[in-house]
C-alpha cells in the first residue's frame, strides 16, 4: 500500500514456494502435509501396542475419541458407528492444522521468492486452516458427506421430496430456493468461519508481537491454542449436526408428527437437534 | 486520501456489535442455567458451543469483508 516497511507482512493466500512440474507448491500445502503426517505417525505408533488398559499416551489419544464418539452416540444410537470416523478425522485434522501455526519458526522463517515482480519472503509453512483452499475443501467433504448422509437415510427420491418439494406443495416456489440456498451456504459458512479464526489469530499473534513485548504475547498463544480447539470442535459438531439433520428428514414417513418443522431456519433446528 | 484502512475498520467494528450482544446474551443466559440447575451442564455443553459458533459466524463474515477490502 505504502513504501515505507509495514508493521507486520500480511498474505491472505498462500505463497507459492517452488514448482513441482504443472504443480505450484505453496506454503499452506506444506503445513497440511505436516498436520497429516503427524495425525498418520501418530495413529500408527499409538496404535501399535494397544492395550485393554491403556497408557499415558494411549489415554491422552483416546480423550477425543471418547469424547466425541459420546456425542455421537447420544444423537444416533443406532447408527454411531458410521459416522463417528468422519467427524472424529475432521476434528483431529483441523485441530492440528490450527496447532501448526502456532510452532515455533512457522511465520517467520522464510524463503526468497519474486512475487509480481518484485522479491518477497514467504514464510515456508503457513498453517493449513489460514488458507481458504483447505477449509473450502473441507467444508466441500462435510457437504457431500451430509447429502449422502441424507440419500442413505431416506432414499433418493425421499432425500430430492425433502429437498425440492415443501410441504403444503403450492409452497414450493418459494420454500424450494430457500431450502436451496441453505444447504449451499452451509459450505461457505463452515469455511469461513474456520478460516476467518485461524487466518486472524495469526494476524493477532503478528501484531502483538509486534506492538508488545517479552512474554506478552505469550498470553495470546494461549489464547489460540483455545481457540484453535474451540473451531476444531465447532467443525466437527456442526458437520455431525448437518448430518442429524440429514437423516432425521422424514424418515417415519408423512403421516408421522416430526419435530422438524419446514421453513424453520435451519440453525435453529439445528440448535435443538443438539439438545436432544 | 486513501478511505481504505477506514472501510476495512468501519466493516469489523460495525460488523462486530451485533454478535458482540448476541454473545453476551447466549453466555449469560447458559451461565444463568448452570447456576440454577449444575447437572444441565454436560447437555447444555454441545448447544452451547453450537450457538456461540453461529453467532460468532456473523462477526467473521464482517472480519472477511474488512480484509477483501484492505487486501484484495
Amino acid at each position: 500500500m505504502h513504501e515505507e516497511e509495514a508493521l507486520i507482512h500480511v498474505a491472505i493466500k498462500g505463497e507459492t514456494l517452488f514448482h513441482l512440474g504443472p504443480i505450484a507448491v505453496t506454503n499452506s500445502m506444506i503445513g497440511t502435509l505436516i498436520a497429516t503426517v503427524v495425525l498418520a505417525s501418530l495413529a500408527f505408533w499409538a496404535s501399535r501396542n494397544n492395550a485393554v488398559v491403556p497408557g499415558r499416551l494411549q489415554s491422552l489419544l483416546e480423550f477425543p475419541l471418547d469424547f466425541l464418539g459420546g456425542i455421537v452416540k447420544a444423537q444416533h444410537p443406532t447408527r454411531w458407528r458410521a459416522i463417528v470416523p468422519p467427524v472424529i478425522t475432521i476434528f483431529l485434522l483441523v485441530l492440528l492444522a490450527n496447532y501448526v501455526g502456532l510452532l515455533p519458526g512457522v511465520g517467520t522463517i522464510g524463503l526468497h521468492v519474486v512475487e509480481d515482480g518484485h522479491e518477497a519472503t514467504a514464510p515456508i509453512i503457513r498453517p493449513a486452516s489460514a488458507d481458504l483452499n483447505f477449509t473450502l475443501a473441507l467444508a466441500l467433504v462435510a457437504f457431500v458427506l451430509f447429502v449422502s448422509w441424507g440419500v442413505r437415510a431416506n432414499g433418493l427420491k425421499g432425500y430430492l421430496k425433502e429437498t425440492f418439494v415443501a410441504n403444503p406443495p403450492y409452497m414450493t416456489p418459494l420454500m424450494t430456493p430457500i431450502h436451496i440456498v441453505s444447504e449451499l451456504s452451509r459450505i461457505i459458512s463452515l469455511s469461513m468461519r474456520l478460516f476467518g479464526n485461524v487466518f486472524a489469530g495469526e494476524i493477532l499473534l503478528a501484531v502483538m508481537l509486534a506492538l508488545t513485548f517479552a512474554v506478552i504475547p505469550v498470553a495470546f498463544l494461549g489464547l489460540e491454542m483455545i481457540f484453535g480447539a474451540v473451531q476444531a470442535l465447532v467443525f466437527a459438531l456442526l458437520t455431525l449436526t448437518y448430518i442429524t439433520l440429514a437423516t432425521a428428514g422424514h424418515g417415519g414417513g408423512h403421516d408421522e408428527e416430526h419435530d422438524t418443522p419446514h421453513g424453520q431456519d435451519a440453525d435453529d433446528v439445528a440448535l435443538r437437534a443438539g439438545a436432544h | 486520501m486513501d478511505l481504505t484502512p477506514l472501510a476495512a475498520g468501519l466493516a469489523i467494528g460495525l460488523g462486530a456489535l451485533g454478535p458482540g450482544i448476541g454473545l453476551g446474551l447466549g453466555v449469560s443466559k447458559a451461565m444463568e442455567a448452570i447456576g440454577r440447575n449444575p447437572e444441565a451442564s454436560g447437555t447444555l455443553f454441545v448447544p452451547y458451543v453450537l450457538g456461540l459458533a453461529l453467532t460468532e459466524a456473523v462477526a467473521i463474515y464482517a472480519l472477511v469483508i474488512g480484509l477483501l477490502i484492505l487486501f484484495v
